[in-house]
């Protein structure tokens, strides 16, 4: 407990002194780091509850992506209503990739799970490449562009609905697995399977509804990314990295260190972007932290 | 007369430019190329980690060959070796950390690593080339495909060597033990870490040298096609079919798939990375064992 309030002690003074002397790293890192956060939920929860990493994470991103572009461009449905029609969508294509390839898998060794996800997610990503091609479209709405002014800095004002979204998603989620019945034997589940099934709650049940219900988290998380970014076949294939990275990095099960751990990272890749001449190498910056948090768990638990 | 029929195999290998046409021997080349990659990933396999790394160490062999012979004008068949050697170095460092992760850590610390070489590769642009890459004068032994040829087919044979002596050396009781129960291999004093290290850096090398192969063929190297998720795919998908944990299996996976994924260039030159992928998913999900494992089994039962 002490060690983690040192550490804590100084995160906060590392991100404030980044908040003085680089406000425009602070704010965007913050803006993406929600945005980390909100799509890294959904896959730590699939990775908590089924004992499954889901590689094929960021490409529900992608398609959901798509799918709101295809409702702005077909019948001008606003972005950020469209998630009425895609979150439905998208929670029955995780429901049926779940029931077709991955339930009747759940028994054998999981490395054959690992590789069965990393068959949908190139399955899926070159589905995307044939219809609708390489070619980045995007979503432009004048709303999306406006800028706030915080103590003299001026960032983009549309980001801040990540944090907002990422706050309200996190609270949902926490409230859900402690109160409700369904959450209670959710989070059953993820402690003990076994147990779970033992006390008559249906352990398959709960493994088919996860997997859908974070798909269709990530669909709230396309419809706010898809104004803000280019859409492309591999958009989506850095966040399943990330996410996982940032799950590591908190602890399974601990969602609202996900949400920390992901403005943390964003803040971080901010901030080495916000250097001159190193741009490109913001992009290391996620390895170098999965590689920290996963080797220190795994020296700590060797020591433990 | 085992030992005859493989030697008989080995010298027709050798001789067959003299019999058929350019077109196959550039198809065989390929072939044998997946092959050593599919032999390599299922080497490390073998111990019960599963590496998404081949693409990065393919292409990072493929970079460092290239280098040689452009920036240091090394001759290009040893710059092969030099590939290879720097692939394994890259990996002795690298296996240090990441060795000591399990399973899906391993797998995504891995599967990382290419993207995590193509970022190198894209912003050391005074060695690499940035993103446009780098285009050499002319190809391996000027481009003759027999030369070509019969260069892969010696790394496929040491490859294939290589696997065998796994499977029958005192090797393969370590690996077989760590793969079963690591805690109980540990318990008998086997030191997994050294072995998992030295497999991680031969299979390292193997691909190294694969990527330098493959790169010289061409004579040209850029970060996306280098580093990208084909020469991952294909491997694995060809090990999988082929059947894992053996040596036969990859080779079989290999001829079948290299032979089917020429047609299938042919018919679909776009987008055919998705046929692999559900290959991959039928596969594990109704032929775990593969086509190797699958007749071996009935075989033995029919026994």
């Amino acid at each position: 407990m002490k060690k983690n309030f040192v550490g804590y002690a100084v995160l906060a003074i590392a991100l404030f002194l980044i908040a003085l002397l680089r406000p425009y790293a602070f704010f965007y890192g913050v803006q993406r780091g929600s945005l980390y956060g909100l799509v890294a939920l959904p896959l730590a929860l699939i990775l908590g509850i089924v004992g499954l990493l889901n590689l094929a994470h960021g490409e529900f991103l992608t398609l959901s992506l798509y799918m709101t572009y295809l409702l702005f461009n077909e019948w001008g449905m606003d972005p950020l209503s469209s998630p009425v029609l895609t979150v439905p969508l998208l929670l029955v294509v995780g429901l049926l990739i779940y029931k077709l390839v991955i339930e009747r898998s759940l028994k054998t060794h999981h490395l054959n799970l690992l590789l069965l996800t990393f068959g949908v997610s190139i399955v899926m990503v070159e589905s995307f490449n044939i219809w609708w091609t390489s070619r980045p479209r995007n979503i432009y709405v004048p709303y999306a562009s406006t800028s706030v002014n915080i103590f003299g800095v001026y960032v983009g004002g549309y980001e801040f609905i990540y944090t907002i979204v990422v706050v309200l998603v996190l609270a949902g989620l926490l409230l859900f697995l402690k109160k409700t019945r369904l959450g209670q034997a959710t989070y059953a589940v993820g402690q003990n399977p076994k147990g779970a099934a033992i006390v008559g709650i249906n352990v398959k049940f709960v493994y088919a509804f996860v997997f859908s219900l974070a798909a269709g988290l990530v669909a709230l998380a396309g419809a706010l990314l898809s104004v803000r970014s280019s859409i492309f076949p591999h958009v989506g294939g850095p966040f399943t990295m990330k996410s996982f990275s940032l799950t590591a990095m908190a602890g399974l099960g601990n969602l609202p260190g996900i949400v920390l751990a992901g403005i943390v990272l964003g803040i971080a890749e901010e901030f080495v972007k916000s250097i001159p001449g190193y741009t490109g190498w913001a992009d290391l910056v996620f390895f170098v932290v999965l590689i920290a948090a996963i080797v220190f768990r795994a020296f700590g638990r060797r020591e433990g | 007369m085992k030992y005859f029929m493989i030697l008989a195999v080995c010298v027709l290998c050798f001789l067959l430019p003299f019999f058929v046409g350019a077109y196959l021997i550039h198809v065989l080349t390929s072939i044998m190329i997946f092959l050593s990659l599919a032999l390599s990933w299922d080497m490390m396999l073998r111990t019960g980690q599963l590496s998404f790394g081949i693409a990065g160490f393919f292409g990072l062999g493929a970079y460092a060959s290239i280098i040689a012979v452009d920036d240091f004008s090394i001759d290009p068949l040893w710059s092969i070796l030099v590939a290879a050697v720097f692939a394994a170095l890259v990996a002795l460092a690298l296996g240090w950390i990441v060795l000591r992760l399990r399973e899906i850590y391993f797998a995504i610390t891995t599967l990382a690593l290419s993207s995590v070489f193509m970022i190198f590769a894209r912003n050391l642009s005074d060695l690499t080339g940035g993103s446009a890459g780098k285009v050499l004068y002319e190809s391996i032994f000027k481009g003759d495909s027999i030369k070509i040829y019969w260069l892969v087919l010696s790394v496929a044979l040491t490859v294939i060597l290589i696997s065998e002596l796994f499977q029958r050396t005192r090797i393969r009781f370590a690996i077989n033990a760590i793969r079963d129960d690591e805690i109980a291999a540990k318990c008998s004093g086997v030191n997994i870490f050294k072995y998992l290290l030295f497999v991680f850096v031969l299979t390292s090398a193997i691909q190294g040298a694969v990527g330098a192969l493959y790169a010289q063929q061409y004579a040209f190297v850029e970060p996306e096609s280098t580093f990208s998720a084909n020469f991952l795919l294909l491997p694995m998908s060809m090990a999988l079919v082929g059947g894992i944990y053996s040596t036969l299996g990859p080779i079989i996976g290999a001829v079948v798939l290299g032979l089917a994924s020429e047609y299938l260039k042919l018919i679909m030159p776009y987008g055919h990375l998705i046929i692999y992928g559900l290959i991959l998913i039928f596969t594990i999900m109704f032929l775990p064992r593969g086509i190797y494992g699958t007749i071996a089994n009935k075989i033995v039962v029919k026994r």
